[in-house]
């Protein structure tokens, strides 16, 4: 998920692209022969898959704890050489991005909600606001 | 009242401060970006490696030396020590820094790392080529842990009176005496020793390093202290005890000059642990007043209280001022360093005893128990008046600076 637009795109973009399995979310990576077990962060709690490789993984926070920086790594790192290679060097075709932002919009403010005397009042409610 | 301890990454955070709301604590203003990346690894190394077991390595009295090493692998065993024989070469600004941010996590601990890098400073600095690589390598991994040996049961503050005599015989120095009070003593495996090899006073003294191991070399009971409980205090005794010549830093007679000039940087390493314990109290008592009720509202609405926080942040404020600019002077080799690290040492160990004991007291009859940290600053950091040169030596130095010019 970059941290700009949030689209959580490139990993799953690269699989299909390639045709090869994804396994996203990842926060438990076993390799086996040929092939790697995912434990996969989701909305409902844990998935696991099993991936023939080659395949495309994206990791979650909980995939590992980032070492330290030492002392001696911080003070190389101002040092290190930053290569500028334009994207035309590639191969990579150059132009416009393909995307266009359209609008950006805030989520509407959240609505007061309603009380209700009953459990048969409820249900209704939930009916016809076709939530059941 | 706790939480912000018990959750390392939001404690570091904490500690500098949340974005977009600056801190009038914040110890990470008015520094490099490189400083900033310094201090953000120590934090952070001190929020989560160092900041859960303090409380156990105090009540156990346990030397932690897997943490310590594995502070030394990020470089923190020889800090200003040079980088050829495995330092991490950082200016005295940037160790202050360092020590500053590990003591937030545990002062005891942070306190023996520093005596240990004065150690190692001096062998880097006094030793010949041979003497450097011999010792420099293993302590700067922390392989190999060192102290301090100045003190004797005869002569504290009057340092210079030392007793212990190193006889030469040879291509040896035959040592006897004893050393009081030496952080790590007996645990440690590396003795930076001052002793007598000529006449009385200061040039008749010489430092010699000893190994754990020498025949004659032995130590005495580990003793129960107030505080300072993560590192074993021991007395060192030398009877007959064979040191080679070649282990003698310097020329005979350099010993105490080489001493002194170890503790002008200790007394910024200690003051700086002593402004880390001041900072963690004060979040601490920032904490507890929002916390505590008492009279229908939170103790931070007490005018009296606010009053007393905003002094402990001010005197914070003032007291790591020093400090730093007693780093930058000794860093630079100007003439008044040594003074201004009297004075450094002298104001931050008592200004922040003096925050963190009022932090103490915002915690009322909850300051006084040991499931709070608070009650462990204050313990730790008050031994910081008296080390390395009590504060009533420290006075002594500035007064001599003033009144012999």
């Amino acid at each position: 998920q970059a941290i700009d637009d949030d689209c959580n795109q490139t990993g799953q973009l690269l699989a299909a692209m390639l045709d090869w399995p994804q396994g996203t979310f990842a926060s438990r990576v076993q390799l086996e022969a040929g092939a790697v077990r995912v434990e996969r962060e989701v909305d409902g709690g844990l998935e696991t898959l099993r991936l023939r490789l080659p395949a495309v993984l994206t990791a979650d926070l909980r995939l590992n704890e980032p070492r330290y920086a030492t002392l001696p790594n911080i003070m190389k790192a101002k040092k290190k050489p930053l290569e500028v290679i334009p994207a035309a060097e590639l191969g990579v075709p150059a132009g416009a991005p393909r995307l266009k932002v359209l609008e950006v919009q805030e989520p509407p403010p959240r609505a007061g909600g309603e009380k209700v005397d009953s459990v048969e009042s409820l249900l209704g409610k939930l009916r016809h606001a076709g939530r059941i | 009242a706790m939480a912000w301890r018990a959750a390392p990454r939001a404690a570091a955070r904490l500690l500098l401060g949340r974005r977009g709301i600056a801190s009038c604590i914040d110890p990470s203003t008015g520094l490099t970006e490189d400083q900033k990346e310094f201090q953000k690894v120590a934090l952070d190394f001190a929020a989560k490696e160092m900041a859960p077991y303090m409380a156990e390595w105090d009540e156990k009295e346990i030397f932690p030396v897997e943490t310590m090493q594995k502070a030394a692998q990020l470089g923190f065993g020889g800090i200003y020590v040079k980088p050829d024989v495995g330092g991490s070469g950082l200016s005295r600004l940037d160790t202050s820094i360092i020590f500053e941010a590990l003591s937030t996590g545990c002062t005891s601990t942070t306190a023996y790392m520093s005596i240990h890098n004065m150690c190692v400073w001096m062998i880097d600095t006094f030793g010949s080529e041979e003497q450097r690589r011999r010792f420099c390598p293993s302590l700067c991994s922390m392989e190999k842990f060192a102290s301090y040996c100045l003190t004797e049961p005869g002569s504290g503050s009057d340092a210079a009176s030392l007793l212990t005599s190193a006889q030469r015989k040879g291509d040896t120095y035959i040592l006897n005496g004893s050393k009081a009070f030496i952080s790590g003593g007996g645990d440690t495996d590396v003795y930076v020793v001052m002793c007598r090899t000529g006449g009385p006073g200061p040039k008749g003294i010489s430092c010699l390093v000893l190994e754990k191991g020498m025949p004659g070399l032995s130590f005495g009971k580990k003793e129960k202290k107030v505080g300072w409980n993560s590192q074993p205090t021991r007395a060192v005794i030398f009877e007959d005890c064979v040191v080679p010549v070649g282990n003698r830093l310097g020329a005979e007679g350099q010993g105490f000059s080489i001493a002194m000039q170890g503790l002008n940087g200790g007394r910024i390493n200690i003051a700086s642990c002593s402004l880390g314990a001041a900072h963690a109290s004060i979040l601490l008592a920032q904490e507890h007043l929002t916390v505590r009720k008492q009279f229908g509202e939170p103790l931070a609405n007490n005018q009296y209280l606010q009053f007393r926080l905003a002094e402990m942040a001010t005197r914070l404020v003032a007291a790591r001022l020093m400090v730093r600019n007693a780093a930058r002077a000794l860093q630079e080799g100007r003439e008044d360093a040594a003074v201004l690290c009297s004075m450094a040492k002298l104001f931050a160990t008592d200004e922040c005893f003096g925050i963190c004991n009022q932090a103490l007291q915002m915690h009322g009859g909850y300051g006084y128990l040991k499931d709070y940290a608070v009650q462990q600053f204050v313990r730790d950091i008050r031994v910081h008046q008296i080390l390395e040169g009590t504060n009533e030596v420290m006075r002594m130095i500035v007064a001599r600076n003033l009144l012999q010019g």
